[in-house]
C-alpha cells in the first residue's frame, strides 16, 4: 500500500469563490505512481468546501446565487456575537453553513494511473470566507 | 473610495517574525486562533472595502510591559512597504520620562501622521498631567489624536478610563487639535454624540463591532440608541468609517454601514471626506 499526502495552498480573488481544482488533483495523481487506488480531496477550513459539478459559467454562478438565497448575509445568526475566543466578532456564519451543504472533501478511484472522473466532472476549492491563505489536502491510497 | 481610520496591525505578518513577540502581542491585545496574513492577501482583503487609505495604529505601554505592543518602528516599516496607501500614527506612554522625546522623533524622524492613546490601558483618565505634554506636542506638530474610547476589549484594561465625556476637558483645553473618539465610545454613544456636536475638533470613528452583526449594530446606534436623523442633521462632518481590523475585516463592516440609511452626501463623507480632514490630506 502506497500512502501519499500533499497539501496545497490556495487564495482566492473573491470574497465568494469557486475554484477549478481539477488539474491540480489530476497530476498529482499521475504523479504519484499508484496504478490502482483512491484519492480524496479534503479542504483544511470550516468555511470552505470541496465539491464536484460541472465547469460552466452559468452553472457556477447558480451554485453561489442559491447559496446566498440559503444563507444571506443579512440573517441574525446565532454566531453573530463577540468570540471572546478568537476577540473577533463571529461575522461568518453564512460560511459557515455553506461549507455544511457543499461538504469538506470528495474521493475518486485512481485506475490505470489516472482518476476517474465523469466526462462532465470538475472539482472545485469553494470559498465562503474569502479571502485568506487557504490549504487543501490531497490523500491517495493505493498501489 | 474609502479611508479606514481604525486598524491594528497586530497580525501583520510582517512584523510577525518573532514567535515570543507575537504571542505576548496577541494576549495583551486579545487576539487569538488567528494566523499572521502577508500584506499582499491584506491587500487583497482591503480592495474588498475599497479601501484607499489605511490607518495603522500602535500600541505602547512599554512601562508595564518592557517594550511597546506594537512599536513606532513596527509601524514605520509597514508604511515604508506602501507608502500611498498606509498612514502611520505613533504612540508613547506618558508615564515614560522620555515620553516627549519619543513623540517628537516620531513626529520628526519617523513621520509618523498622529497619536494613538489608549487610556483604558493605560488606566490613566485623558486629563492626566503627564497626558498633557503629548497633547502640546500635537499642538505644536499640527497632528491629529485617536483616543480609544469606551469599552475596551483587551486584556488589563479598565474602561472607566475611556468614558468619552472623560475627554472633553482634553477637548475643551486643545481646540487646534483635532481628536477621534474610536468606536464611537461605544456604548456611551449619546455622550459620544453630544462632544461631536459641541467641539469642531472632537471626530468619531464607527469601529464598535461588539454585538450582533455590523448591519444590526449600526441600526441599533444610528437609528434606535441615536435619534434618527442624527447622523445626516448633526454630525454628518465629524463621523468617520474604521473597522476595527482584525476584530472584523473590513468589508463586513463596511457592507454593515452600506446597510444603514442616510443621504449620499453623508456617506461620502464617512467614508471619506472626514478622515481626509481628520488627517489633513487635504492638496
Amino acid at each position: 500500500m502506497i500512502i501519499k499526502l500533499k497539501e496545497v495552498p490556495i487564495c482566492a480573488s473573491n470574497e465568494f469563490e469557486l475554484i477549478k481544482i481539477t488539474d491540480s488533483v489530476r497530476n498529482f495523481v499521475e504523479e504519484s505512481g499508484v496504478k490502482n487506488g483512491i484519492i480524496h480531496v479534503i479542504t483544511e477550513h470550516t468555511t470552505t468546501g470541496i465539491t464536484v459539478n460541472e465547469s460552466l459559467p452559468c452553472v457556477e454562478a447558480d451554485l453561489m446565487d442559491s447559496l446566498d438565497r440559503i444563507f444571506p448575509d443579512d440573517y441574525p445568526y446565532h454566531h453573530n456575537h463577540y468570540l471572546s475566543s478568537y476577540g473577533t466578532i463571529g461575522g461568518n456564519a453564512p460560511g459557515h453553513l455553506k461549507s455544511l451543504v457543499t461538504g469538506n472533501h470528495c474521493v475518486y478511484p485512481i485506475v490505470e494511473g489516472k482518476i476517474k472522473l465523469g466526462g462532465a466532472t470538475d472539482i472545485y476549492f469553494a470559498e465562503y470566507d474569502g479571502i485568506k491563505n487557504r490549504k487543501y489536502m490531497l490523500h491517495i491510497m493505493g498501489e | 473610495m474609502v479611508i479606514d481610520t481604525h486598524v491594528h496591525p497586530a497580525l501583520f505578518k510582517e512584523i510577525c517574525m518573532d514567535q515570543e513577540r507575537f504571542q505576548n502581542r496577541c494576549d495583551e491585545m486579545n487576539f487569538h486562533l488567528m494566523n499572521p496574513t502577508d500584506l499582499p492577501t491584506l491587500k487583497k482583503q482591503y480592495a474588498l472595502a475599497e479601501l484607499e487609505r489605511v490607518v495603522l495604529l500602535p500600541q505602547d505601554c512599554s512601562m508595564d510591559y518592557g517594550t511597546a505592543i506594537i512599536s513606532n518602528e513596527e509601524i514605520k516599516q509597514i508604511v515604508e512597504m506602501d507608502p500611498t496607501f498606509f498612514i502611520g500614527f505613533a504612540s508613547v506612554d506618558p508615564r515614560n520620562d522620555n515620553a516627549a522625546i519619543i513623540l517628537t522623533d516620531a513626529f520628526e524622524r519617523l513621520k509618523l501622521s498622529g497619536l494613538k492613546i489608549n487610556t483604558a490601558k493605560l488606566k490613566m483618565y485623558p486629563n492626566d498631567e503627564r497626558l498633557m505634554k503629548l497633547y502640546e506636542i500635537c499642538d505644536k506638530y499640527q497632528k491629529p489624536i485617536i483616543f480609544h474610547a469606551g469599552v475596551s476589549l483587551e486584556a488589563n484594561t479598565i474602561s472607566k478610563f475611556a468614558h468619552p465625556m472623560e475627554f472633553e476637558e482634553v477637548a475643551n483645553r486643545f481646540p487646534k487639535v483635532k481628536m477621534c473618539l474610536a468606536h464611537f465610545g461605544w456604548p456611551w454613544v449619546n455622550e459620544t454624540a453630544a462632544l461631536l456636536v459641541k467641539y469642531e475638533n472632537v471626530f468619531a470613528n464607527t469601529a464598535m463591532m461588539y454585538m450582533d452583526s455590523p448591519k444590526d449594530l449600526f441600526e441599533k446606534v444610528f437609528k434606535q440608541d441615536l435619534g434618527k436623523y442624527w447622523l445626516d442633521h448633526n454630525f454628518a462632518d465629524k463621523v468617520m468609517f474604521g473597522s476595527d481590523s482584525p476584530r472584523i475585516r473590513p468589508v463586513r463592516s463596511k457592507r454593515g454601514l452600506d446597510a444603514l440609511e442616510m443621504e449620499e452626501s453623508t456617506r461620502r463623507k464617512v467614508y471619506h471626506d472626514n478622515a481626509v480632514r481628520f488627517l489633513g490630506l487635504e492638496e
